[in-house]
């Protein structure tokens, strides 16, 4: 599902280059839970940001679900992250302005699709996190559990093949930790393939499989 | 009835759910950041406000009404420049065509239907009943009457035999009527009365129904027969212009060659001046031209030119102001900007937001704009009149115009692109990574 070949990114500022990710090689099959741990820096969220075509590599192949990603052409990218991917971030990025329901439709408007359609993937993604008796609230109005919940069913909304999160758990305390686990847990069980960023040992262990990053490589 | 495809009808669906989306995002942005919102719409409004103003200017001033209906069917002469060159000094006039210009040369041409020469508004000052009026005089020819449509309540105009022979006729408006001959009602009939003007007793032979305020050409309270004054005028310049008249426009070009095919005749045969005419011009080219040197007017698509750079500048001035607040809030945008890259949009797609958002804040600022300039002119009226450099001072009515609407959306539009463009495409280029991950922006 997906497949990163030889890939190096370097950040460069005017004092300084950073290197990234040095020369790694990566692949993950389709229906893995995937865990990425390492400590702060070592390259963890740019690699899903390389996987989620939100960056693009110095150098080396980058491959989603079968298909090389040969040009980073803006359109393409973004069709390809509204088809292919969804994201979960640590500090969940809801668009304040919103509500719950307007901000699970996000990965909708970007698409073309039957009014019928969209109402569906939402209710079906708010039930899939309890969240149905808020979906009027804005994330104003929710605790942090829920906010990550509507995060999850934004990912999932668009019923994309890979969820990237980065540090999903990272802003929630253990037991509201452990159940947007569950969801995961629940996601990756009917399909789809989840690549995690984590800290967290015991959460990571509850994964397929964990791979750890220390300065910009894979280390066994 | 038209049956769109389900292809089409999810895709209507689709842009239909995005401006939805921006929408919200608009109205929710433009209530948090309330300075923003009042600092952008102050200058949009104000902007709008005079873009309306100047536009029914234009407007009326173009179409004209009252006794100026015809204004379109018109083109006029009136401004000539004389240069006159004295023991090898030079020095010039620039001022109203003579009458023995008007008389002997400009009213002779052939290409038009019908010509008329007339004085400009001259202030009359006068104590009536103990108390000060100022008025207005117009000294004019026959043909006037036949050129500008002015609706007689009473009586009829003075005949060009009557001009000829300097007959004491008079025609005056139902406002002079009102004031000099007490009780107007209809049986009230002055015509035959007298009225005195310059130590002459004038007979009124008719009343007109005032002309609008917004009258250019059209606009005296008391007009008699040019012939009654002495002939003061210099050899080409005076207090006349003439006014040309023709059922088709094809005729102006014409008319426009044989006025200055006349000038250059005069000007070859005369050892001492040189002269040359302005126009005769219609009313939009005479708004072009100014009342200016005729020498200077280059053409009237040059003139239109330049000021259309002068509506752009004054449109671009509000906008670049409007572009730096946007440039400073990009950063509070992009968080939303990149998690909406995240799930799918296109840099075309958040340019499109960006602007869209800017464009209906500067319609939103052009309906304050557009409502403030019909209070405006409501509750001042036809006191407010416009220096617009190049033209009289315009007073202006209440009205709606639809050109002037459409004008006023033309250039929200046209701000909300200016003012939005830059931004929208420096917000485009965001790094979501950099957003996502909370770090150094």
């Amino acid at each position: 599902m997906i497949k990163l070949e030889n890939i190096s990114k370097t950040y460069r500022t005017k004092e300084i280059e950073t290197l990234a990710l040095d020369n790694i090689n990566f692949d993950v099959s389709e229906g893995e839970f995937v865990s990425v741990m390492g400590p702060s820096g070592c390259g963890k969220t740019t690699l899903l940001n390389l996987i989620g075509l939100l960056d693009e590599p110095d150098k080396g192949k980058v491959q989603l679900d079968n298909q090389e990603i040969v040009t980073y052409e803006d359109k393409k990218t973004a069709r390809m992250r509204n088809k292919l991917v969804g994201f979960i971030f640590q500090s969940f990025h809801l668009i304040k302005e919103l509500n719950v329901y307007d901000n699970v439709e996000l990965p909708l408007i970007y698409r073309k699709m039957p009014v019928s359609e969209r109402k569906n993937r939402i209710t079906e993604a708010l039930e899939k996190v309890s969240l149905m008796n808020r979906m009027h609230h804005y994330p104003s109005q929710l605790s942090g559990g829920q906010c990550q919940r509507t995060a999850i069913a934004r990912a999932i909304a668009g019923n994309p093949k890979i969820i990237l999160a980065d540090e999903p758990t990272g802003n929630l305390d253990s037991v509201i930790g452990h159940e947007v686990m569950e969801i995961m847990n629940n996601l990756n069980k009917n399909g789809t393939t989840i690549v995690m960023v984590t800290h967290d040992e015991m959460l990571a262990r509850s994964t397929n499989r964990i791979v750890r990053l220390f300065d910009g490589r894979f280390i066994s | 009835m038209v049956v769109l495809s389900a292809d089409s009808q999810t895709l209507i669906l689709k842009y239909y759910k995005m401006i939805k989306n921006y929408f919200k995002i608009f109205i929710k942005i433009a209530g948090q950041n309330k300075v923003f919102t009042i600092l952008s719409l102050f200058g949009i409004s104000l902007t709008i406000m005079f873009v309306m103003i100047f536009s029914m200017t234009i407007e009326r001033i173009i179409n004209g009404s009252g006794p100026e209906k015809d204004l379109k069917k018109m083109i006029f002469s009136d401004r000539v420049k004389t240069i006159l060159t004295v023991e090898g000094r030079t020095g010039d006039y620039l001022w109203n065509c003579s009458r023995t210009l008007c008389e002997d040369h400009l009213k002779k041409i052939k290409s038009a239907d019908l010509i008329s020469m007339y004085s400009g508004t001259n202030s009359w000052e006068f104590i009536f009943n103990g108390e000060y009026h100022l008025r207005s005089q117009m000294q004019t020819d026959a043909e006037y009457w036949k050129v500008f449509d002015y609706k007689f309540v009473q009586g009829r105009p003075y005949t060009e035999e009557e001009v000829i022979n300097k007959s004491n006729s008079a025609v005056i408006t139902r406002s002079l009527k009102e004031l000099l001959f007490a009780e107007d009602n209809e049986d009230n009939n002055v015509v035959g009365k007298t009225i005195r003007y310059a130590n002459m007793d004038l007979v009124i032979t008719g009343v007109v129904e005032d002309p609008p305020d917004v009258s250019q050409k059209a606009k005296g309270d008391l007009y008699f027969p040019y012939t009654l004054l002495p002939n003061s005028d210099e050899k080409y310049s005076g207090r006349f212009n003439v006014v040309f008249k023709a059922q088709f426009k094809r005729q102006f070009k014409a008319i426009k060659q044989e006025a200055q095919e006349i000038i250059r005749r005069l000007d070859a045969a005369d050892q001492e001046n040189r002269i040359i005419l302005s126009g005769p011009f219609s009313q939009v080219e005479k708004m072009l031209a100014g009342y200016g040197d005729p020498e200077e007017y280059s053409g009237e698509w040059n003139m239109l030119l330049k000021y259309l750079l002068y509506a752009l500048a004054f449109i671009l001035l509000p906008a670049v102001n409007l572009m730096a607040l946007n440039f400073a809030r990009i950063y509070e945008r992009g968080e939303e900007i990149a998690v909406r890259k995240s799930f799918g949009a296109s840099t075309g797609i958040l340019r499109g937001q960006f602007l869209f958002e800017n464009i209906l804040m500067t319609l939103t600022g052009g309906a304050i704009g557009i409502i403030l300039s019909y209070i405006l002119v409501a509750l001042l009226g036809d006191s407010l009149s416009i220096p617009l450099g190049f033209m009289n001072y315009v007073p202006l009515s209440f009205s709606f115009n639809i050109i002037v609407f459409i004008a006023a959306l033309v250039s929200c539009f046209l701000f909300g692109l200016f003012s939005g463009i830059l931004p929208a495409i420096r917000l485009s280029r965001i790094r979501p990574a950099i957003y996502l991950k909370g770090g150094e922006k």
